[in-house]
């Protein structure tokens, strides 16, 4: 290995490395195929897929079983393969309305513009642990013809133009329209536009971030008090780029996102308080919490942002790969860092033995000799 | 489903089985037709740019694993990108895409193909509606 102040150790890197994949690839248990974890592990791996900031699952499903199950190193595999990669095209700009939603719910609201859909959720189900020796019998539930689905099922009217129509949000609609910041190309460093903050949140870390929207709430910044959702929606939204013959928009696909909006009630002293602000939070895959926490935050860091340390916090430590790859770095050999403290300690001890008293900086200005 | 526009086919192409897709351009070059790969296939990523709806501001979400190719075959251009990272589906897909474009004697089960996957686009998603329409909810109001 090599590293600052140490080296060598080869031999025993690659007998601990051999033991992990002898331990993980041949366990006494079947193969995990990629489709096994896609399907009974979906929420750990549209998790990944988020953190890591690469849309496609069986990336992800590889990774996660590569990662013996923890998604931080999962997301760090991911990231570090997409790295490999070059960028084809930048899609042309996605509309959210056009989300075919899979799950809608409005929580501030019980009648808004389409249907309350719950779709797949263990929301409303008792934290009961099952432990089934083998798969439980299929339930015998035909789910009977609904009528055709029309298109306010599929693309339900959002929360935040019913709010608009009422004249009760502030309006931060823009009339220009700059180039988004690219997180990936060069780090976003306060002062940030949004659009560098809600790309670091859409690929944050999801505890880091639940845990910076907890702060927010209950910490001493006391940047969210009003913790009420317009809306969550996870669904379906299509990539489109430019074909490159014909110049027009093409649907390569789709891509599944779980999209949030906050509603925070204004009460500064300088802001419209017969209104409401609303914060915007979309993430890939199915990752509620990650969304509705991005929302909220989003909003608490355009009112606060600047004047408190949320923005910072918000840009520098909630990705996984920053603040995990600092931690995991502490476990590599810092033999000769600390051989220097221990010197230093030493030397103190020393000097106040010879009682030549602490030692004192030179005054700033003191010419050095 | 003979009159598609070329975007749409493309889009259609994208969502097919790559063993079907595989199949049908086997069956296009099988005549010996005179075929140039000028692109790929490469695997890499479309970024996934939202124009979020609070303040119209675009921002860039993250990257979409594709993969895109790039033919000549008869004289025609095929192009085609599909989301993951199956080259060899990517590749058919061009070939398909130019059988068209040239107007080549297997551009009708190009277009035969296409309707069959708009087809199944439509199935799959009645199949889900009739999984998600008996979890809409009207909750009760407590006054």
């Amino acid at each position: 290995m090599g590293y600052s102040g140490a080296r060598g150790g080869l031999e025993a890197i690659l007998a601990a490395e051999d033991l992990v994949r002898r331990a993980r690839d041949h366990a006494p248990a079947p193969w995990a195929p990629t489709e096994q974890i896609t399907a009974r592990f979906r929420l750990a791996v549209d998790r990944v897929l988020g953190e890591a900031g690469l849309y496609h699952e069986d990336t992800s499903a590889a990774a996660l079983r590569q990662a013996e199950g923890d998604p931080l190193e999962a997301a760090h595999l991911v990231r570090a393969h997409r790295s490999t990669l070059p960028r084809l095209a930048v899609s042309e700009p996605v509309d959210p309305d056009e989300m075919v939603v899979l799950r809608r719910i409005v929580p501030a609201f019980r009648e808004p513009d389409g249907p309350q859909l719950l779709g797949r959720t263990t929301d409303y189900t008792g934290r009961l642990l099952e432990q089934p020796a083998g798969p439980p019998p299929r339930q015998s539930r035909t789910p009977a013809t609904p009528p055709d689905r029309t298109e306010t099922q599929r693309r339900p009217g959002r929360f935040l133009d019913l709010l608009r129509k009422l004249d009760l949000v502030v309006d931060h609609r823009r009339a220009d329209d700059p180039e988004p910041f690219d997180i990936t190309r060069k780090p976003a460093r306060p002062p940030a536009e949004r659009s560098a903050a809600l790309a670091s949140m859409a690929r944050a870390e999801t505890g880091a971030l639940v845990a910076l929207w907890y702060r927010s709430i209950l910490g001493p910044d006391g940047d969210i008090h009003e913790v009420t959702l317009g809306e969550v929606r996870h669904g379906r939204l299509p990539l489109r780029v430019r074909h490159p013959h014909t110049g027009n928009p093409v649907r390569v696909g789709e891509f599944r996102v779980t999209e949030a909006e906050a509603i925070e009630d204004l009460d500064g002293a300088d802001e419209d308080r017969s209104r409401f602000d609303v914060g915007y939070g979309l993430c890939f895959g199915h990752n509620e919490r990650k969304a509705i926490a991005m929302a909220n935050l989003d909003v608490a860091n355009r009112r606060f942002g600047r004047t408190g340390p949320l923005e910072q916090l918000l840009l520098l430590t909630t990705d996984g790969l920053d603040s995990a790859g600092f931690l995991e770095h502490l476990k590599l050999p810092h033999y000769v860092t600390f051989r220097s403290m221990v010197e230093r300690k030493q030397a103190m001890r020393a000097a106040g033995e010879a009682d030549e008293g602490p030692r004192v900086a030179e005054p700033a200005g003191q010419e050095c000799r | 489903m003979t009159d598609v526009s070329r975007e749409e086919r493309c889009g259609l192409l994208a969502e097919a089985e790559p063993d079907e897709l595989r199949a049908l351009a086997e069956q296009c070059l099988a005549d010996g037709a005179d075929v140039r790969v000028l692109v790929g296939p490469e695997v890499g990523f479309v970024t996934a740019q939202v124009r979020e709806p609070v303040a119209a501001e675009r921002f860039l979400l993250g990257d979409v694993l594709t993969c895109r190719a790039e033919v000549e075959l008869a004289g025609h251009r095929g192009w085609a990108m599909r989301l993951g990272d199956d080259r060899a589906a990517a590749l058919a897909a061009a070939v398909l895409d130019a059988e068209a474009e040239a107007a080549r004697p297997h551009a009708a089960d190009v277009a035969e193909l296409c309707a069959r996957v708009a087809r199944r686009r439509q199935e799959r998603e009645a199949a889900e509606w009739a999984e998600l329409a008996p979890t809409v909810v009207e909750f009760e109001e407590l006054t």
